[in-house]
């Protein structure tokens, strides 16, 4: 896909030199507009999990930027994501939001598809179409990149687009926490039924930073640190496995990515955690040995919260789970969250995950909650005529991140920002609008892969692909 | 004439009933309203089940799987009341900023119906019941979110008073339109 | 309402009759309520279609021919 006309209305507006982020790039419409053609339609989205498609003929809608998506499993097993919109007269052929069909039936003409996207059905094709009709080239709208990656569905509307894998690049190493099993077997995860989706009166890239890697904003949550959530009756989170860690703040200002994390020292061995259960207690220990046991170094990495640019965020270890901010309009967002558990954990360790997710995540959860109000009124607050004339600022930990980062042996793969000290740094902040601003001003994929002749639209120098290990 | 006696009494304890749950529905929403949190939690029994599923466009004779199922899948509430009791004690620390400054509330309870009575309406001792309900939320300045739904609420005599001992809550929303869901159903 | 078929109703086996008179056999419903897959039991303009699969729509089929 490729932009026609040249950006340079948006230069400027992300100064990345300085740390500074121009506040009309979250409320101005203009740009919205543009965002929809130059970032949604050309990067990777996160649509679904296979285990929502198990069966052939099972559907889930999803969404990509604005638009409606149909994730299916057609007769052959072969899973699919279309755009929910007949070829006739655009009318949504699916308004259902998920179950099992043989076909997607339009009701407005009828117009009838089969789960491989072809179209089968044409009322009157013989009297009215007079059989010239090609239904070959009438089938639904089909996204020509899309990729199973340890059970996660992503797609690209962009033919251009690189392999996912070569999207997201060294980042893999952290993404695969939140996939892989507890154990780190691969892809060893599930989704528990029953999305969350809501709407949230903000920009859509407010939560997108918050989950690249925004430590800063621990004070949004001292009500629920107060009242003590976490699966040990502690807290809001489970942290007796960071003791002695290192926190990292690692991004990948070539490619948008980013995602906190703790290492643990090169001599740690597994703790006991989630300690109110004892059945939970002992299957995440185990878990912890057969993960040291088979990822060596790398068991080292404790993930934290992350963002795969440009809108799908996750929490790899607890509560685990995947949030897409669907963009709604400058000034709207759609969550919609998924939540994971270890396909082979013992029914009580579901169960025990279930409830804390429950109350941990979401409009109902005693966490976001509190990030919800503060996303709402950030954006309302920056909307005005004098508010959208300021800048944001990022400048925090500027210049003190380092791309060969190295401790006990362990190389890890990404630009790293020490923050064991520091606490707190917007390294993966800056990383996420850099990238933005690459997308809003490349023309194509040969631009945005900047990785390739090792430098990036935006003409920072890039970084390499390798992925963790001495 | 005994029967007419008995269909009578029958007829005076149900409508005494229906008054006394009714009453008791009034004054579960004047607390929540009032924010008199700790009263609310009274009115709980200690084994409280408070469910709110979400709910799914599902098509026309699969209706078995419109709402998230209670214990199984996620919810948008499905936990008893030491959950609830957190949720209380977070607002209460002053720091809650989704609650900060409080939300003006008003809980209307209508379309009140006994759909079972243990044993008998004259000395009941455990009622269930559904009803509608609006809830309005206006917070900070403009901020207002309307929503309404079903309620099957279970209702048990504890020490002389009706306590809630389950609570089923079925809001007529597939995407929540509101942000997030801090106050009580 | 009496005379038009409502196609949800329908169950693989029923045979069902046409506008141009053909009947055929229900193979399976995909239960969209305006679709329905089916055999060609009798097709007065084109025999060769006795025994074809077809999808037929709502709107030309006139009547339900057994239970």
């Amino acid at each position: 896909m490729t932009i026609t006309f040249q950006p340079s209305a948006f230069s400027g507006l992300v100064d990345r030199d300085n740390g500074l982020v121009s506040r009309e790039i979250f409320v101005n419409h203009d740009i919205y507009a543009e965002e929809q053609e130059r970032i949604f339609t050309r990067a990777w989205l996160f649509v679904g999990h296979e285990s929502q498609v198990a069966k052939p003929g099972d559907f889930f809608i999803s969404s990509m930027g604005e638009e409606s998506v149909i994730l299916c499993r057609d007769r052959q097993g072969e899973v699919h994501v279309f755009l929910n919109s007949c070829t006739h007269r655009g009318m949504k052929v699916c308004r259902y939001d998920e179950g099992n069909t043989p076909i997607f039936t339009c009701p407005y003409h009828g117009w009838s598809f089969a789960t491989d996207g072809s179209l089968v059905g044409v009322p009157y094709y013989k009297d009215a179409y007079h059989e010239e009709l090609d239904k070959s080239e009438w089938g639904l709208l089909r996204v020509p990149r899309m990729t199973n990656y340890k059970g996660g569905i992503w797609a690209s509307w962009d033919p251009q687009a690189p392999d996912f894998l070569e999207y997201i690049g060294g980042f893999r190493t952290y993404l695969d926490i939140l996939f892989d099993g507890w154990d780190g077997a691969e892809g060893g995860t599930e989704i528990i039924g029953g999305i969350e989706k809501w709407l949230v009166p903000s920009n859509w890239k407010f939560p997108a930073e918050n989950f690249i890697g925004d430590r800063y904003h621990n004070i949004s949550h001292r009500s629920v640190d107060l009242v003590g959530i976490g699966p040990s009756g502690q807290g809001r989170r489970d942290n007796r496995e960071r003791d002695g860690a290192k926190s990292l703040d690692v991004s990948f200002p070539e490619r948008g990515h980013g995602t906190v994390i703790f290492l643990r020292p090169a001599d740690a061995q597994p703790v006991q955690s989630y300690q109110n259960d004892p059945i939970v207690a002992e299957y995440f220990y185990a878990c912890e040995i057969a993960r040291k046991e088979r990822q060596g170094e790398l068991w080292r990495i404790l993930g934290g919260p992350g963002t795969i640019f440009p809108n799908m965020s996750y929490l790899p270890r607890q509560p685990r789970s995947i949030a897409v901010w669907h963009p709604r309009g400058p000034d709207q967002t759609e969550v919609w969250r998924w939540f994971l558990v270890d396909r082979s954990a013992p029914p009580e360790v579901k169960e025990f995950l279930r409830q804390y997710y429950i109350r941990y995540s979401g409009p109902s959860g005693l966490t976001e909650q509190d990030d919800m109000e503060n996303w709402n009124y950030a954006h309302a607050a920056s909307r005005g005529a004098m508010a959208r004339r300021l800048r944001y600022n990022y400048q925090m930990g500027q210049g003190y991140a380092v791309d060969d980062f190295e401790d006990g042996g362990l190389h890890l793969p990404g630009t790293v920002l020490d923050t064991t000290k520091a606490r707190a740094g917007e390294q993966n902040q800056r990383t996420f609008y850099t990238r933005w601003a690459d997308f809003m001003a490349a023309r194509d994929w040969d631009e945005l892969a900047g990785w390739r002749n090792g430098k990036s639209a935006n003409g920072h120098a890039a970084q390499g692909n390798g992925a963790a290990g001495r | 004439m005994v029967t007419d006696n008995v269909t009578a009494n029958d007829a005076v304890a149900r409508l005494l009933l229906r008054q006394d749950v009714e009453a008791f529905l009034y004054h579960e929403a004047n607390l929540l309203d009032e924010r008199q949190y700790d009263d609310w939690l009274d009115l709980l029994t200690d084994d409280v089940r408070y469910w709110v599923p979400m709910r799914r466009n599902v098509k026309f004779g699969e209706l078995e799987r419109e709402f998230t199922r209670e214990g199984q899948d996620i919810n948008w509430f499905d936990e008893g009341k030491p959950t609830l009791i957190q949720r209380v004690q977070q607002i209460q620390t002053g720091v809650h900023w989704a609650e900060e400054p409080l939300s003006r509330l008003a809980h209307l309870v209508t379309n009140v119906e006994i759909t079972d009575v243990q044993p008998d309406a004259a000395d009941a001792g455990e009622v269930s019941l559904r009803c509608r309900f609006i809830i309005y939320r206006n917070r900070v300045q403009t901020e207002t979110d309307i929503l309404v739904g079903r309620r099957e609420d279970t209702l048990r005599r504890e020490d002389g008073q009706w306590r809630i001992a389950r609570r089923k809550v079925l809001l007529d929303q597939n995407v929540l339109l509101a942000k997030n869901l801090t106050f009580f159903f | 309402m009496a005379d038009i078929v409502n196609l949800m109703e329908l169950e693989s086996g029923q045979a069902v009759r046409l506008d141009n008179d053909a009947t055929a056999e229900i193979v399976s419903n995909p239960g969209d309520g305006v679709w329905l897959f089916v055999r060609y039991l009798s097709h007065p303009d084109d025999p060769a279609q006795v025994g074809v699969e077809d999808m037929v729509f709502a709107q030309v089929i006139t009547e339900v021919l057994s239970e």
